[in-house]
């Protein structure tokens, strides 16, 4: 028997026993907030078999089904974390908790393997309604390293989603111009590409390339090298509106992929990234000029930006409280944004953004990771009911919520 | 013994007289404008006091709440503004606020909120590092604030006087100060002062280091009142013979603690923490008025009570520190709950974006409450953000609900202010419109912000 053969005859068995095993749930007569082109759907069921959408529609029935009747309920799919370091850090303040910041790899650095998905702050923003984080180190030097995406099921095993799939970077802060961080970002790209053209390697060749203070390894320029191959986007952080226009620029010339990070001062240059169709990550709810590189920043940045036809993504750029960015979302349409586009920020935008294939929206053919909610997701007065990850309820319970329990009516 | 005590009453007395002579200097100069009469009708409107009014009028006259209720009626000469449709509150207070001392942008040039050079500084006062033009101040307006308390931070055990703003456009820090607010002092438990310090190698560099640290300043100023009754009590024929003993400024500030002048608001996470500050406010007889950042309150929430101290609280902050760990989301809900409902409850941001929506945190917080099965209603929630920070600093009498006779700090607000879509569409302090969201010349904006996008632009 060749190897084909062997390949046919197993997915064949996968196929059957998957059928036979085949677990199907019908969530029943909620109102879906799909973070589709098809809105927002009233009094609607959702056929869930084998953890992925099946079937989206008006009373469905399947024989084999457990049903979930969620009259009155809310249902979207779960919230995406950006820029948040969900599973590598737990206490901002102790470093020992901390696995988000090297200084022995830059670019390169990939947090995959430090990962805890027993982390308490995993099931507290599962209890808020995040159900996959884009994990992103924090090293404060021009490259803070790559995000991996990981589900937020707690799973000790299969939590990584994909690995390394953007890197990210820094042009402010520190006494250096800014100019010299963007040629450094150039001298980085042109030398991975450099580094990629040759046959062998020897480091000693490449020195003349780089400033003698730039320190870097062969992983790093391996991870900036799928920057400039465009297999990743590059993230950076930047509010000026001239620094955005000057990155904007960078990007066309090194053709590479970039996100826009902060965009404080976004709406000056609204027109200018809608035609360069560089999505940009907002956290809606800081209006503080808190550096002379954000004075211009104002809680209609996102309402604006929209107008123009910028990707927004909305993050709450807060670990702990990841899932506040569906306060910041909530602020965000106060201030003219369409609701819609709001919570798309929150979970398509991200998706489409960050290719995470079959998530962010509740579609038919989907992946299941569902939150049921106790009404408008992006009301502060609004709590998680129940959450699916593939299909699978998971229990909401955290150690904020044990303490409680201990303490309250004493 | 009759004698001792008569002696101690003129010495306590005469420290009165004492620091009131001192304390003309650097006394609030702030005079709102002539508000004329205002007759805002047919608002839904949560009082402060525990009521809400379905349907109800307000009437401010001579920049004072003349009348409130159903049966208002309009002066002849009133402005009227029809608010049909409209929540008003009570302006908002900030207890926990470091705007003007960590203005925006946050440039180590005017970051002047820590004197963290000395773990006990208590002879340094907030509002001399004020600077008036913070732009977060207007921003804050925006959000319904009308009295915003700055405090030092918490670098230091005992960091210095705080000081109470009325949320006004002012040239001087005096021009902005709370008229007839008492002094406050900062005191500051647990990691902060131990990580200064102790990362130099000083005292404190523990807990019991941090609590070492206040009991020998109480020592101190007992030590110094004592100079200053024995002086006092003298007759004017000896006090001519010495000097009188010399002003000390941190002590000063100390001895008004003990004399009940100036109010303690005391950064705390820690439950156990807490009830060790209480014990050392028994131990040198003053009284902590508030517990700030009190992330543990939840679990002494019937001794805060019974002791008539109030938690000063976030919504949901945690995690930035280890004593932030143990946050739960019914914190304030089960401290305002604590013995039949007796507790003192405030959300408080520490922050100038969570300043600008404290509206929201409280309704956050009172919805987490509801949800674990007490029944707290907006009317009484939204005296965490009013009527309990207004007690908690001293100036109930004349802010924090909307009483006959109080100033007249409103806010009108376009929706249920316990909603994230709401937003403030005028703000009054002392009746005066200092921010209308129709008005695109308010708030006034800051110096700062003049020309600062570009020379014709101003910044929001």
């Amino acid at each position: 028997m060749n190897i084909y053969k062997k390949i046919i005859i197993s997915i064949f068995v996968l196929l059957f026993s998957s059928w036979s095993l085949s677990e199907e749930l019908i969530l029943k007569n909620a109102k879906i907030h799909t973070a589709t082109e098809k809105g927002t759907l009233e009094n609607t069921d959702i056929l869930i078999r084998n953890g992925l959408i099946v079937r989206i529609g008006k009373n469905l029935n399947s024989s084999r089904a457990k049903v979930k009747d969620l009259s009155g309920k809310v249902v979207s799919p779960g919230l995406i974390a950006t820029q948040s370091q969900l599973g590598i850090v737990e206490i901002e303040l102790v470093p020992e908790t901390r696995d988000d910041r090297s200084e022995i790899y830059s670019a390169g650095l990939s947090i995959d393997s430090a990962f805890n998905p027993s982390s308490t702050l995993i099931p507290y923003n599962l209890t808020g309604g995040v159900t996959l984080s884009l994990t992103t180190p924090s090293s404060s030097g021009l490259f803070s390293g790559l995000t991996s995406a990981f589900s937020l099921s707690g799973s000790l095993e299969g939590s990584l989603i994909r690995s390394n799939i953007a890197l990210s970077a820094n042009i402010n802060g520190g006494e250096d111009s800014l100019a010299a961080k963007i040629q450094l970002l150039e001298d980085f790209l042109d030398l991975s590409k450099f580094v990629e053209s040759k046959s062998t390697f020897d480091m000693d060749d490449y020195e003349f390339f780089m400033p003698s203070s730039a320190n870097y390894s062969m992983r790093d320029l391996l991870a900036i090298n799928k920057v400039a191959n465009k297999e990743i986007p590059l993230i950076i952080k930047a509010n000026r509106a001239s620094d955005i226009l000057t990155l904007i620029n960078f990007a066309k010339k090194k053709d590479i992929d970039l996100i826009i990070d902060g965009a404080e001062e976004g709406w000056r240059v609204s027109k200018q990234l809608s035609k360069a169709g560089v999505p940009v990550i907002l956290q809606p709810i800081d209006n503080i000029p808190n550096s002379f590189s954000e004075l211009g920043s104002r809680l209609d940045n996102a309402s604006l930006l929209h107008k123009s036809g910028v990707k927004i993504l909305i993050s709450s750029h807060e670990t702990h409280n990841s899932y506040l960015s569906r306060q910041g979302a909530g602020i965000a349409v106060s201030y003219g944004l369409p609701w819609q586009e709001a919570f798309n920020g929150l979970t398509k935008n991200i998706a489409e953004v960050f290719k995470l294939s079959k998530r962010g929206s509740i579609k038919p053919g989907y992946i299941a990771d569902i939150v049921v909610w106790s009404g408008d997701p992006l009301e502060v007065t609004t709590f998680v009911e129940q959450v699916y990850i593939s299909g699978e309820i998971i229990p909401l319970k955290n150690r904020s919520m044990r303490l409680k329990d201990r303490y309250i009516g004493n | 013994m009759k004698k001792l005590i008569v002696l101690a009453f003129v010495g306590i007395l005469s420290i009165f007289q004492l620091s009131s002579k001192e304390s003309e200097a650097f006394e609030s100069t702030y005079k709102p404008s002539e508000s004329g009469n205002i007759f805002i009708k047919d608002a839904r409107i949560l009082t402060g006091t525990g009521n809400e009014i379905l349907r109800g009028n307000i009437l401010i006259s001579s920049n004072k709440i003349k009348a409130i209720g159903k049966e208002v009626v309009k002066p002849l000469d009133a402005k009227v503004i029809n608010a049909e449709g409209k929540w008003i509150t009570p302006g908002i207070i900030d207890i926990h606020s470091h705007m003007g001392v960590y203005p925006a942008p946050g440039l180590r040039s005017s970051s002047d909120g820590n004197e963290s050079t000395s773990p006990i500084t208590a002879h340094v006062w907030a509002e001399h590092s004020v600077w008036t033009q913070d732009p977060q101040m207007p921003l804050a307006l925006k959000g319904g604030i009308t009295t915003f308390h700055v405090l030092p931070g918490s670098a230091n055990s005992i960091g210095g006087r705080g000081v109470t703003l009325k949320n006004i456009w002012s040239r001087t820090v005096q021009g902005m100060k709370f008229p007839g607010a008492p002094y406050t002092l900062k005191m500051a438990c647990g990691e902060n002062p131990k990580r200064v310090y102790g990362g130099r190698r000083n005292e404190p560099s523990t807990r019991m280091g941090n609590v070492a640290g206040y009991r020998k300043a109480w020592i101190r100023a007992q030590g110094y009142r004592n100079r200053l009754m024995e002086y006092e009590s003298k007759s004017e024929e000896a006090k001519e013979l010495e000097y009188a003993p010399s002003r000390d400024l941190e002590l000063e500030t100390l001895v008004g603690v003990l004399n009940g002048e100036i109010l303690i608001q005391n950064h705390c996470y820690r439950g156990e923490e807490m009830s060790v500050m209480l014990d050392i406010a028994k131990e040198f007889n003053y009284k902590v008025t508030t517990f700030h950042h009190a992330i543990e309150a939840y679990k002494i929430a019937d001794i805060l009570a019974e002791n008539g101290v109030c938690a000063a609280m976030w919504a949901d902050w945690w995690g930035f520190k280890h004593e932030a760990f143990d946050m739960v989301w019914e914190n304030a809900a089960i401290v305002d709950q604590a013995n039949s409902a007796t507790g003192c409850a405030i959300i408080h941001s520490d922050s100038a974006v969570g300043i600008q929506r404290l509206n929201q945190e409280a309704a956050k917080a009172m919805s987490a409450g509801n949800r674990a099965g007490y029944k707290i209603p907006a009317s009484r929630a939204i005296q965490w953000i009013t009527l309990n920070p207004a007690k908690a600093l001293g100036i109930e009498d004349q802010t924090g609900s909307l009483e006959v006779g109080k100033m007249a700090d409103v806010v009108i607000w376009d929706g249920n202010p316990f909603s994230v879509y709401s937003k403030t569409e005028k703000v009054f302090v002392d009746g005066v419109v200092l921010y209308d969201k129709y008005d695109p010349l308010t708030p006034k904006a800051t110096d700062f912000e003049l020309g600062i996008i570009n020379s014709e632009e101003d910044r929001l």
